[in-house]
């Protein structure tokens, strides 16, 4: 079994009275010493997943159970202990610490906290902690605006260490560094996932460093994941039409000159969105299945999944009758 | 004709602790319908060196050299003068529209009040140039944009709207500043497109200022790379993407995940990091994290030489230099 599973998710929230659908059925699984890719433009619902998955918004339906058991959206309480395992990394490190105490101070909250899980007995120090991360121990007695973009987004990763976590969800953690500090943080991210057996969840809108670095990618589009599978094949063969667009829009620092692809129009507005595929307005393959029928996830084999019509093991195209029967 | 040639701008910023140089010693030259890229990592005074030539400096600061445009000097216009040309002929878009962008007035305000004020128009004809703009940078429905405000837009069309505003007065010039960094892949492509036939149809020069060297390969007709506050390389993206001479520029390019490698190894990060300017090392800047480093390096700052057809390098060192 999957450390993490999350079963059919669905995030919702009100904005001005009208109820939006930020994740509509969504399931998606974690496993250890693995890091898995959730990509897909900003508005598609990656940010309202990852909060659900680690109980910071309560899921509107569906199920997450972590280590065999059915999380619990965070309370006003204090969260049950072994839940303390799954952290989250958020993009602007700046903004998760605190200004005023040295990191050190902020990395022993968690170490006093003591972590629940199975390695909880193994305690560290922060200056191990500090180690693991590729910063010196002496760092410790610093403040956070001492440190440079990608050693505070290590201080993060080494908070969130503290409590002996299973899961870390990163949400865009490399977005706002230079290539080097992007590169160094990277490097950890997987040293981590392999050394402590870590499941991790990289939340990212750059393609190109989550096709390096992870093992699983996820591709979502408007709530929903439209394509899943192991990271190197659906990068050599995407089949789903919005992955090969996301895939086609990267430039390419090779000196070539060439334009990357626009993928034609916007993510819709989540409040309403269009009917049938979600991503046929902007598909360049849409025909007439696609605004009426909504595509299940069809499974490819080999771990490969898509949410595309084209993919349909029956034939991408089907009188609406056959279906009917089908059904019944 | 060149249309804007910068020489040894140097900017300082008079700080707490004394006066710090950001800019140390710039030169390049733009040429129409051109888009000059301008790469490096934050703090290597990229920004600083573009937002001196427009005069929007931080009190404090101190700018020296020379920037000529059309026969003028851009760093020594006063008043009128200058207010004209920057409204007019040299034009800037920023990373995030909304700096540009006024929250409470609808689009089709605030784009007509500038076409207003520059170039006179009555209200009515102002409101169709508005409409014109909008169109031309292919914002859907232009006439119902002109009634919306910025934040019922997304952020590429904000973007999009934010470059309408800087065309507004055909300007020669557009200085744009990360303008795709906060965009996603496929808005980004399409910005990119814009530019590229905005230079190609109306003659645009462009100084485009990214960290990201995929977007500099896609669109950049020459690039410049910014290291401490100096340029250490510079050529078309064809040559100097493929075949780097500086080893700070070659550091940049192999930190990148490259998503053709099959390889999946090590990212290769740059050991160190780029220095605070208050605290630059002497000779070569980069020579504390550079591997090829020789003892000149650590005492003589290397002078921006050609190697080659449009090339420059400053390295006293070049490893990288093709073998005869």
């Amino acid at each position: 079994m999957s450390l993490l599973e999350v079963h059919d998710l669905e995030v919702a929230y009100r904005r001005q009275g009208v109820e939006v659908r930020a994740v509509v059925g969504a399931s998606l699984s974690l496993e250890r010493g693995k890091i898995a890719g959730l990509v897909g433009e900003s508005g598609c619902g990656k940010s309202s997943l990852a909060r659900a998955v680690v109980g910071l918004v309560e899921p509107a339906a569906g199920e997450i159970v972590f280590d065999g058991t059915a999380l619990s959206p965070l309370g006003r309480g204090a969260r049950p202990r072994h839940e303390t395992r799954l952290q989250m990394v958020f993009q602007n490190p700046y903004s998760s610490l605190n200004p005023r105490r040295t990191i050190g101070s902020q990395i022993g909250d968690g170490l006093r906290l003591g972590g629940g899980g199975e390695r909880g007995a193994r305690r560290r120090s922060v200056g191990e902690l500090l180690e693991q991360v590729g910063l010196p121990s002496s760092a410790a007695g610093r403040f956070p605006h001492q440190f440079s973009g990608g050693q505070r987004q290590r201080v993060a990763i080494a908070r969130a260490l503290s409590v002996d976590p299973s899961v870390i969800v990163l949400d865009e953690p490399l977005s706002s560094l230079d290539a080097s500090a992007q590169a160094q943080v990277a490097n950890l991210l997987v040293g981590l996932a392999r050394e402590l057996d870590l499941a991790l969840l990289l939340i990212s809108h750059d393609l190109a460093i989550v096709r390096h670095i992870a093992d699983r990618v996820f591709v979502m589009y408007l709530g929903q994941i439209v394509e899943e599978g192991p990271t190197r094949e659906v990068w050599a063969a995407p089949q789903h039409p919005y992955t090969e667009a996301l895939i086609a829009a990267i430039p390419h620092a090779d000196g070539s000159g060439t334009l990357p692809e626009a993928l034609p129009g916007e993510v819709p507005d989540p409040a309403s969105p269009p009917p049938g595929c979600r991503f046929h307005p902007r598909c360049p393959h849409v025909f007439d299945r696609c605004p009426t029928e909504v595509p299940p996830l069809y499974e490819l084999g080999a771990g490969r999944a898509s949410a595309c019509f084209l993919r349909d093991p029956l034939g991408p195209v089907r009188e609406p009758t056959t279906i009917h029967e089908g059904v019944r | 004709m060149t249309l804007l040639e910068v020489e040894g701008l140097r900017v300082k910023i008079r700080t707490e602790g004394g006066e710090v140089t950001i800019v140390d010693g710039v030169d390049y030259a733009v040429e129409p319908g051109q888009v000059f890229g301008v790469a490096g990592e934050s703090g290597s005074g990229k920004t600083i060196s573009v937002l001196a030539l427009l005069r929007l400096l931080p009190r404090g600061a101190t700018t020296s050299g020379r920037a000529l445009y059309g026969g003028r000097d851009l760093l020594r216009l006063s008043g009128r003068a200058l207010r004209r040309v920057r409204g007019r002929e040299l034009a800037m878009v920023f990373q995030d529209p909304l700096t540009s962008l006024h929250p409470m007035m609808t689009i089709g305000r605030q784009l007509s009040e500038h076409v207003r004020i520059h170039e006179g128009l009555s209200r009515r004809a102002a409101l169709a140039r508005a409409s014109e703009l909008l169109a031309e940078v292919r914002i859907p429905d232009p006439k119902r944009a002109l009634e919306a405000f910025p934040h019922q837009f997304s952020g590429g069309m904000r973007q999009r709207v934010a470059i309408a505003g800087a065309l507004a007065t055909r300007p020669k010039l557009l200085i744009a500043d990360e303008p795709t960094t906060a965009l996603d892949v496929t808005v980004q492509a399409g910005i990119l497109r814009l530019l590229d036939r905005l230079r190609r149809e109306s003659g645009l020069s462009v100084i485009l200022i990214t960290h990201d060297l995929g977007v500099m390969s896609s669109i950049a007709d020459h690039v410049s790379v910014f290291y401490a506050g100096r340029i250490v390389e510079s050529g078309p993206p064809p040559e100097l993407l493929s075949a780097p001479r500086h080893p700070y520029t070659r550091a940049l390019l192999d930190a990148l995940p490259h998503p053709e490698a099959e390889g999946r190894g090590e990212l290769q990060a740059i050991r160190g990091l780029p220095p605070s300017p208050r605290n630059r090392p002497p000779g070569c800047a980069f020579h504390p994290r550079c591997a090829y480093a020789t003892e000149a390096s650590l005492e003589q700052v290397p002078l921006l030489r050609p190697v080659g057809e449009r090339r420059l390098l400053a390295c006293h060192v070049d490893p990288f230099a093709p073998g005869p």
